[in-house]
């Protein structure tokens, strides 16, 4: 039998693990903390509900593509909870730095965890948008994509951010003023054509705001041309992946402790 | 001389708020460092204040009130967050607490630290407010005695709150769940006339939609009955007063622990 020390390391299986073992720990986090499970599946809906208190009826589709990619966003957040715990309270990072994981495999892991945890709700939004309006096949490969790509980009922010906090205090905020203002200034829960001129300026440089046009424009819930669609999702791409780059380059693997 | 020489005798039930000031200055100057959580205490609320001015802008006047209410409610949570980092991240209650200081003034004067650290966005949603509803003097004054008995009651429920748990990750997800489900599911930032009639028994002996009420029916936004102001304002001031007492107990008995 192997021992750590004894083999050849190469001996090891060195790849394919990340995401199950990550699996396991989201699934294990929730399983144990049913709160931990409720709470981010409640914000969305709580708005939602909000949202459909005071707005006309004919939007409500719209808020519920909203909530998903709210929820999507949040992940981003809970990537900077977990990475900040594990790197500041329980200082394992080292650990993970010292395994055979690399950075990239280290954020796709907290990613895939959090994905558990927002994964019940996506799923209620995505049956309760199948009851608000008709989606057809492409309408689901489209937000299917759609949140695969704000999933990566925002999980790169979250781990990027979290890895320049120094005390465990500033979790919380941080990641509240971030994700929120992100999510709230793209039109997630309103068309773009209801915010203010300067404000629609500055929605038209976030990522978030071309996926939301996107999955608006082809559920046909706000009318888009399809070379506007095309274009939507070649912005979103484009700006997805320089967002990622940016992050992934600020995001410091090795320096863990308290800098 | 040792200190348990001349410790006032008084009975177990009766609070002592020894060190009140000292510590409630103590942590008035820590949470004021914390500027990104200053600014962030109201990002709900500016969040929906932002739906509200889009999506239906008659209501901006209720959600705003609402905004204050919830604002204060809030820093339950804030205490909630700070006793457990104290406790669980930092063991400092211990240092605290082998002080004079006694274990009410320890949770209370956290709770008023707190309170002033956090005033500012609060007085400028009051500023917003008054400048576009013109509240009379009493009106301004039923938002501002209604929102500290809110307080009181947060303040409460998140200090016992904090004590039952171990670990700071664990407290989060619960954070939210209490401040989102009793600050934004009743009517606090819309009018209680939207709430379904048959559970509006309901809105009114939840603290933070009983204040938001009580300060629409004074604004004139919604209509209540005697028996709505006085089950709003009975169980506000009721629930708040119960609360404040056992997280009073609750601090004495639970203090050292961790």
């Amino acid at each position: 039998m192997a021992t750590a020390t004894g083999g050849a390391p190469g001996a090891l299986p060195q790849h394919g693990r990340v995401l199950p073992a990550f699996g396991i720990i989201g699934w294990r986090w929730i399983s144990r903390n049913p709160a931990s499970a409720i709470s981010p599946i409640l914000l969305p809906f709580v708005f939602l509900y909000f949202l459909r208190l005071i707005s006309p009826i004919a939007l409500f589709p719209l808020e519920v593509v909203g909530a998903m990619l709210f929820t999507t966003i949040n992940v981003g957040n809970w990537v900077l909870a977990d990475s900040a715990t594990w790197r500041i309270e329980l200082g394992i990072q080292d650990l993970f730095v010292a395994s055979p994981l690399n950075k990239m495999r280290y954020l796709f892991g907290i990613a895939f965890s959090n994905l558990i945890a927002a994964a019940p709700a996506l799923v209620a939004l995505a049956i309760l948008l199948g009851f608000a309006t008709p989606v057809s096949p492409l309408g689901w490969a489209v937000l299917v994509g759609s949140i695969t790509v704000l999933w990566v980009l925002f999980s790169a922010i979250g781990i990027a951010l979290s890895s320049r906090l120094g005390s465990y205090r500033e979790v919380w905020p941080v990641g509240s003023l971030a994700f929120t203002t992100l999510g709230l200034l793209s039109p997630l829960y309103y068309p773009l054509s209801v915010l203010p001129p300067v404000w629609r300026e500055v929605a038209l440089f976030l990522p978030a705001t071309y996926a939301a046009l996107l999955i608006q424009g082809t559920l046909g819930l706000v009318p888009q041309s399809s070379v506007e669609l095309a274009l939507d999702g070649a912005i979103l791409i484009a700006l997805a992946v320089i967002g990622t780059v940016v992050a992934i380059s600020l995001y410091r693997w090795r320096t863990s402790g308290a800098g | 001389m040792l200190r348990t020489e001349h410790a006032p005798v008084r009975a177990p039930w009766v609070p002592s708020f020894r060190g009140l000031g000292a510590f409630f200055l103590c942590e008035f100057r820590v949470q004021f460092h914390e500027k990104i959580s200053i600014v962030t205490s109201t990002i709900v609320q500016v969040v929906v204040l932002v739906f509200v001015g889009l999506l239906a802008p008659g209501l901006f006047g209720v959600a705003l009130v609402g905004a204050i209410i919830f604002s204060f409610f809030t820093l339950g949570g804030r205490v909630q967050n700070e006793a457990a980092y104290v406790r669980v991240d930092h063991r400092l209650n211990q240092l605290y607490l082998a002080s004079p200081l006694t274990a009410e003034s320890y949770f209370f004067g956290m709770a008023l630290g707190v309170l002033v650290a956090y005033l500012p966005p609060i007085v400028i949603l009051f500023v917003l407010a008054e400048g576009l509803l013109l509240m009379s003097a009493a009106t301004a004054a039923v938002l501002l005695g209604v929102s500290l008995v809110v307080w009181l009651f947060a303040i409460s429920v998140g200090y016992v709150v904090s004590t039952l748990f171990k670990t700071m990750r664990a407290i989060w997800p619960w954070q939210s769940l209490i401040y989102t489900l009793f600050g934004v599911l009743p009517p606090v930032f819309y009018p209680l006339a939207y709430f379904p009639a048959a559970l509006r028994w309901l809105a009114l002996i939840i603290p933070p939609s009983a204040a938001a009420a009580l300060v629409q029916g004074s604004l004139g936004d919604s209509t209540l009955s005697t028996g709505d102001v006085t089950l709003a304002a009975g169980s506000l001031v009721f629930e708040a007063l119960v609360l404040f007492a056992f997280a009073l107990y609750w601090a004495r008995r639970t203090v050292m622990e961790t």
